[in-house]
C-alpha cells in the first residue's frame, strides 16, 4: 500500500516561560537572569502511518494534542523532535478553518483561498459556482467577510477547501458550527471521497460520524496515541477511559 | 525541509495576495490613497519651505535634491512599518494555511513599491519643469531602484521576523526611523557635514542610494564603478544575511504570532 503520510517518533513541545519576555525591553533588563521554561508535550513520541485512501479519526479528551497534530501535518507547526512525511497535497481545514481576510468580499476570499490552496485563478472560476451552490451563500458573495455569521463563515470555508485538487484533507471540527443540513451535506462528501480513494483525517467529538466513515482511529491521550486501530475498538477504550 | 519558492503556484499566491494587500489598503477611500501618495510631497513641501525659503541651503536645484531624498526615504520609511505588522495582519491566514511565509513580506513590500513608482512620476514632473536637460545617465537609476529594493526587503525580513517575537520592537522601530531621517542626508547636503565624518554616512546604504540618484539626475553622470561596486555588495551580502535571519526565525512563526 502506499504510504501517503508517515509520523516518526513526532513530539511537539511548547515552552512555557514562567515569565512572560516578549519585548525587547524586558529581555534586556532581565539579561542576566535566564528565564525559567517548562517544558510543555503537546504531543509525545508519535507514530502514525496513514495509507493512501484511509479515512482517520482523531479522538480524544479537549487539550489532548488532536488539532496539534494537524497543524503539524499541514506544516503550520513545525515539530520539535521528529518527522513528519507527507507524500501528497494537503488541503486543510483547521480549528473552524477560516484563513479568510473580513477586509475583502466572500468572493474575493474564495478567490484567495483557492489560489493558496494550490488551484489557478480559471480554476476557480471553473469552480466558482460550485462552491458558492455548496455553501448556499449565493445572495452574500459581495458581502465583506466580516459582517458573515460563523455558521456562514465556517461553510464557505470548507466548500473552499474541499474544491481543492488535494490528496489529503484535514478536518477539524468540522461539523461544530454548521446546522443540520450542513452536516447532511458534509457526510454526503465525505462519502463521495470515500469513493475516490482521498485520504482523510477527521478530528472530532461526535463519535458516531467517526464510527460510520473512519476505518482506523486513533486515541490521543496527554499528547501521546493511547491506542491506533480498527475504529470500533478504539472508541470503545475511548468510552471506557471516559467513564473510568 | 526546504522547498523551490519560485513556483508557478507560489508566484500566483504572491500575486493574488499582493493585490487583495492593496485593495484592503485602499478600498475604504480613493482619498485614502491619495493621502499616502501625497505624503512624502506634503513633507517636501514643507521642508522645502524651511529649508530653502528661510535657511536657503545653498544647494543648485534643491528642490529636486530634496523631493528625491523624501521619496526614496518615504519608501524606506512606509514598507518596514507595514512589513514589521504583516505577519500580525495576516494571521488568521497563516495560522490556518501553509504557504511559504516570505510571501507574506514580498507582497507587503511590492505594495509599498506600487506608491514609490506613482511618488516618482511626480518627480519626473517636476524634473521635466527644471532646467536640466535630458541625460542618458537617468537610466542607471533603475539599477539603484532594484538595489533599493532589496535593502528594503531585507530590513522588511528582519523587523517583521523579529517582532513576532518582540512585541516593542513597533515602536523603537518608529524612534529608529527618527534618528534615520536625521541621520541619513535627505534635507542637508553631505557637503555640510565635515569631510570626516563622510565614511560613516556612507556605512548606510540608503544615504549611499540617495546620493547617487542625485549624481545620476542632477548631475547627470554615473558615480564612479569602485563606489557602485561598493552598494552592490552591500545589498548582497545583506539581503544574504536577512534570509538567514528569516530562515531561523520562519519556522516559528505561525505558533508565536
Amino acid at each position: 500500500m502506499d504510504q501517503i503520510i508517515e509520523i516518526n517518533d513526532l513530539s511537539k513541545i511548547f515552552r512555557i516561560p514562567h515569565e512572560r519576555r516578549n519585548t525587547l525591553k524586558e529581555n534586556f533588563l532581565n539579561f542576566h537572569r535566564k528565564v525559567k521554561f517548562e517544558d510543555f508535550y503537546a504531543l509525545k513520541n508519535i507514530n502514525l502511518t496513514v495509507e493512501k485512501g484511509d479515512f482517520i479519526g482523531i479522538i480524544g479528551r479537549n487539550g489532548s494534542g488532536k488539532s496539534t497534530l494537524l497543524k503539524i501535518i499541514a506544516n503550520i507547526y513545525s515539530p520539535t523532535i521528529g518527522k513528519v512525511i507527507v507524500n501528497g497535497s494537503i488541503s486543510p481545514f483547521l480549528e473552524l478553518g477560516v484563513g479568510f481576510n473580513g477586509d475583502l468580499s466572500a468572493r474575493e476570499n474564495v478567490y484567495l483561498n483557492g489560489i493558496i490552496l494550490g488551484l489557478s485563478r480559471k480554476e476557480v472560476d471553473r469552480k466558482y459556482k460550485k462552491i458558492v451552490d455548496y455553501a448556499e451563500l449565493a445572495d452574500f458573495m459581495d458581502m465583506k467577510l466580516k459582517n458573515f455569521s460563523s455558521g456562514m463563515q465556517v461553510r464557505l470555508a470548507f466548500s473552499v477547501a474541499i474544491q481543492a485538487d488535494a490528496d489529503i484533507y484535514l478536518c477539524d471540527e468540522v461539523l461544530a458550527v454548521g446546522d443540520a443540513s450542513f452536516q447532511k451535506k458534509c457526510y454526503e462528501t465525505f462519502r463521495e471521497f470515500m469513493k475516490t480513494g482521498k485520504t482523510i483525517i477527521y478530528v472530532t467529538h461526535d463519535l458516531p460520524s467517526v464510527k460510520e466513515f473512519c476505518n482506523k482511529t486513533a486515541l490521543l491521550d496527554h499528547g501521546a496515541i493511547l491506542s491506533f486501530g480498527p475504529t470500533e475498538e478504539v472508541v470503545k477504550k475511548y468510552l471506557e477511559s471516559l467513564d473510568g | 525541509m526546504r522547498e523551490k519558492l519560485f513556483t508557478k503556484k507560489n508566484l500566483r499566491i504572491l500575486k493574488e495576495i499582493a493585490v487583495s494587500d492593496f485593495k484592503v489598503r485602499y478600498q475604504n477611500s480613493i482619498l485614502g490613497y491619495v493621502w499616502t501618495l501625497f505624503k512624502p510631497l506634503l513633507l517636501f513641501a514643507v521642508l522645502y519651505v524651511v529649508f530653502s525659503v528661510f535657511m536657503r541651503f545653498p544647494v543648485e536645484n534643491y528642490q529636486l535634491y530634496l523631493l528625491l531624498g523624501v521619496i526614496i526615504w518615504n519608501f524606506f520609511a512606509e514598507a518596514t512599518v507595514i512589513a514589521l505588522r504583516s505577519f500580525e495582519t495576516k494571521q488568521s491566514l497563516i495560522t490556518k494555511i501553509y504557504f511559504p511565509r516570505i510571501i507574506i513580506v514580498l507582497s507587503s513590500t511590492l505594495t509599498s513599491f506600487m506608491t514609490f513608482v506613482l511618488n516618482m512620476l511626480v518627480f519626473f514632473v517636476f524634473l521635466t519643469l527644471s532646467n536640466i536637460g535630458f541625460h542618458l545617465s537617468f537610466f542607471f537609476f533603475i539599477v539603484y531602484v532594484v538595489e533599493l529594493y532589496f535593502i528594503i526587503l531585507s530590513v522588511s525580513l528582519i523587523v517583521a521576523a523579529l517582532y513576532v517575537k518582540f512585541r516593542d520592537l513597533s515602536h523603537i522601530w518608529e524612534v529608529l526611523l527618527q534618528v534615520g531621517f536625521w541621520l541619513t542626508p535627505i534635507i542637508y547636503p553631505l557637503s555640510m557635514i565635515p569631510a570626516d565624518y563622510h565614511r560613516f554616512i556612507y556605512l548606510n546604504p540608503l544615504a549611499r542610494i540617495i546620493e547617487y540618484s542625485r549624481v545620476v539626475f542632477i548631475d547627470g553622470y554615473i558615480p564612479a564603478i569602485n563606489l557602485n561596486v561598493v552598494l552592490l555588495l552591500v545589498t548582497v551580502l545583506f539581503f544574504a544575511l536577512s534570509l538567514l535571519i528569516f530562515r531561523k526565525f520562519e519556522p516559528q512563526i505561525a505558533e508565536n504570532i
